[in-house]
């Protein structure tokens, strides 16, 4: 990748966890962003098979509309904390091209949660990107039919 | 009963009662339970999965590793001739653990899934023929469907599903409408994994032989809980595993009646099965030896004698009691929560329970749990039809050791309160 991703959103998450340095409070935080997160931005018309996430221990739909090549995410989960991570990360990485999400590693993902998540959440916040990272290849794809 | 008559109250009203032991000294025997998780003490309810192993089990397989490793049954040295004793005794005392009339009829194997595997591939393809019937329950963990399912594909058995009722509860009558002349084996839980729910084993299984149907039995969550008396129950299999009886990984048991493991083809070749290998023709070994091809779970089943003997001593009547009393301690204390609910409420169920709390999804719940240093599972538990039964996605399971104490009680509880005061 020859620039830096623009990561507005993402670099807020990241400063926010950074200020707490408590793992229970960055804990909290993780609630805080799936209670506020609400319902209302996800359509329940879009909770369907066809947009839900395979593997994850509770529910996670996670759509994108794509404007001049850039991917918006909306995610959703039945499971607060679950949707304080989703949140967290279609927040952070919308608006990239399908190359830039393919830029996006594990860092950025662990940076993310700071340890306040068990090693086998962080495997899902890692298939939540491997997911956005589908999803952006899979338009590009179709867009270079 | 009053409410603290229930918690004093022997278990096993009628004339036998025992009285459980002292489970906080008890609790000095499990090292990792002294260790925080998140600075906090930790707090173990998930031995349904695997359990804590105590002291005297960490002894014996490092004094197995550093004074008398060899493999088994092949050797000629001194160290080969010590493995295999510790070995084979290893075996003696699970026979006796089981009350089976012999070391014979034990079968050394992985897991209690490699168990039932076993017999689903040998007495099963070797007896079961198109047509033929098989019946499990709603209850059965994954471990006892698949296998089945998977003969089902290759042999057109049929598979019959005992229900159970709302409360979780298992019933003769349902179990005896399920029966038919094409009735061959029953392929049953003792005790549920998810809801705690105990099958009479004993007096199905009397009614399956009547019928002329062989029983297997998955006691994986039966035998920590009440032990078992194979030659009482009069089951033709009875299939556990090590990790949850305070024992290593790695390790199963399958117990079979000696004329029904004698009929028996092998399950996988390899070494120590057979008795001569030429290109023509192989001579196989008698049980229990047929069934264990390959350098079997060597230190896991010493460790496994050592756990047996660590039970054995502090009494399965004694450990059932503890865990009875713990129980009704905690299930009168999770009552007061409100939006609390218990899946399953069987009389007399083993000391599991799973649970729900309105509005709030179990992961949430579990992983708040966590975060207070008490460990639960969550989810579906590797019972997916039961849960579809339930009309639920999954629960939080607390489920109990013999080393939980009402403190770990209180600390769920509290737990709880305090995943209702952060998520909603």
């Amino acid at each position: 990748m020859s620039r830096l991703l623009d990561l507005e959103k993402y670099d807020e998450f990241v400063g926010n966890l950074e200020l707490i340095d408590d793992e229970d409070m960055r804990f909290e935080y993780i609630i805080d962003v799936g209670k506020k997160a609400g319902d209302a931005d996800f359509p329940e018309v879009m909770k369907v098979d066809a947009n839900l996430m395979h593997g994850c221990m509770s529910k996670v739909w996670i759509i994108d509309r794509v404007d001049d090549g850039r991917h918006y995410f909306s995610g959703f989960s039945d499971a607060i904390i679950v949707k304080g991570l989703v949140t967290m990360m279609t927040e952070s990485f919308s608006g990239l091209t399908g190359d830039e999400l393919d830029a996006l590693n594990e860092d950025h993902v662990r940076k993310l949660n700071l340890g306040a998540l068990t090693t086998q959440r962080q495997v899902g916040m890692l298939a939540m990107l491997a997911h956005l990272q589908k999803l952006g290849r899979r338009v590009t794809t179709a867009a270079a039919d | 009963m009053s409410k603290l008559s229930a918690l004093t109250e022997p278990f096993g009203t009628g004339g036998n009662s025992v009285q459980a032991f002292d489970v906080d000294k008890v609790r000095a025997d499990f090292p990792i339970l002294s260790r925080e998780v998140y600075g906090k003490p930790l707090v173990f309810f998930d031995s349904g999965a695997s359990a804590q192993k105590p002291r005297v089990v960490i002894d014996c397989i490092r004094e197995a590793y550093e004074s008398y490793y060899s493999n088994v049954h092949r050797g000629a040295h001194y160290l080969s001739q010590r493995a295999t004793d510790a070995y084979e005794e290893a075996r003696v005392i699970i026979a006796k653990f089981m009350n089976a009339p012999s070391d014979k009829n034990i079968v050394i194997t992985s897991s209690v899934t490699e168990s039932i595997n076993l017999v689903a591939a040998t007495w099963g393809r070797k007896f079961l023929k198109e047509g033929d019937e098989v019946i499990v329950s709603e209850m059965e963990h994954h471990a006892n469907i698949v296998p089945w399912q998977m003969l089902r594909e290759e042999k057109g058995i049929i598979i019959k599903v005992v229900p159970v009722r709302d409360d979780g509860s298992f019933h003769l009558q349902d179990f005896e409408a399920c029966l038919s002349s094409r009735t061959k084996l029953v392929a049953i839980t003792e005790v549920s994994n998810v809801l705690g729910t105990r099958v009479p084993i004993k007096e199905l299984t009397r009614i399956a032989h009547e019928r002329g149907a062989k029983v297997l039995v998955d006691g994986a969550q039966g035998i920590v809980h009440q032990g078992v008396d194979v030659q009482a129950l009069d089951v033709d299999f009875y299939g556990w595993t090590g990790h949850k009886l305070y024992g290593p990984s790695g390790v199963g048991i399958l117990y079979g009646k000696a004329d029904v493991l004698e009929s028996m083809p092998p399950f996988q070749g390899g070494g120590d099965m057979i008795v001569r290998v030429t290109f023509e023709k192989t001579t196989f070994q008698d049980p229990p030896h047929r069934f264990e091809a390959g350098t079997p779970p060597i230190v896991q089943a010493i460790g496994l004698g050592a756990a047996v003997k660590y039970v054995e001593e502090l009494g399965m009547k004694s450990i059932a009691a503890q865990e009875h009393s713990t129980l009704a301690y905690a299930q009168q204390e999770l009552a007061d929560i409100e939006g609390y609910r218990e899946v399953g409420t069987a009389p007399d169920k083993a000391a599991i329970i799973s649970f729900l709390v309105d509005g709030l999804h179990p992961f949430d719940v579990a992983a708040v749990l966590d975060r207070q240093g008490v460990a639960t599972r969550v989810g579906q538990h590797c019972a997916e039809p039961l849960m579809d039964r339930m009309g639920i996605e999954g629960t939080v399971r607390a489920s109990f050791g013999l080393y939980n104490n009402r403190a770990d009680v209180d600390a769920l509880v509290a737990g709880i309160r305090k995943a209702k005061e952060m998520l909603s």
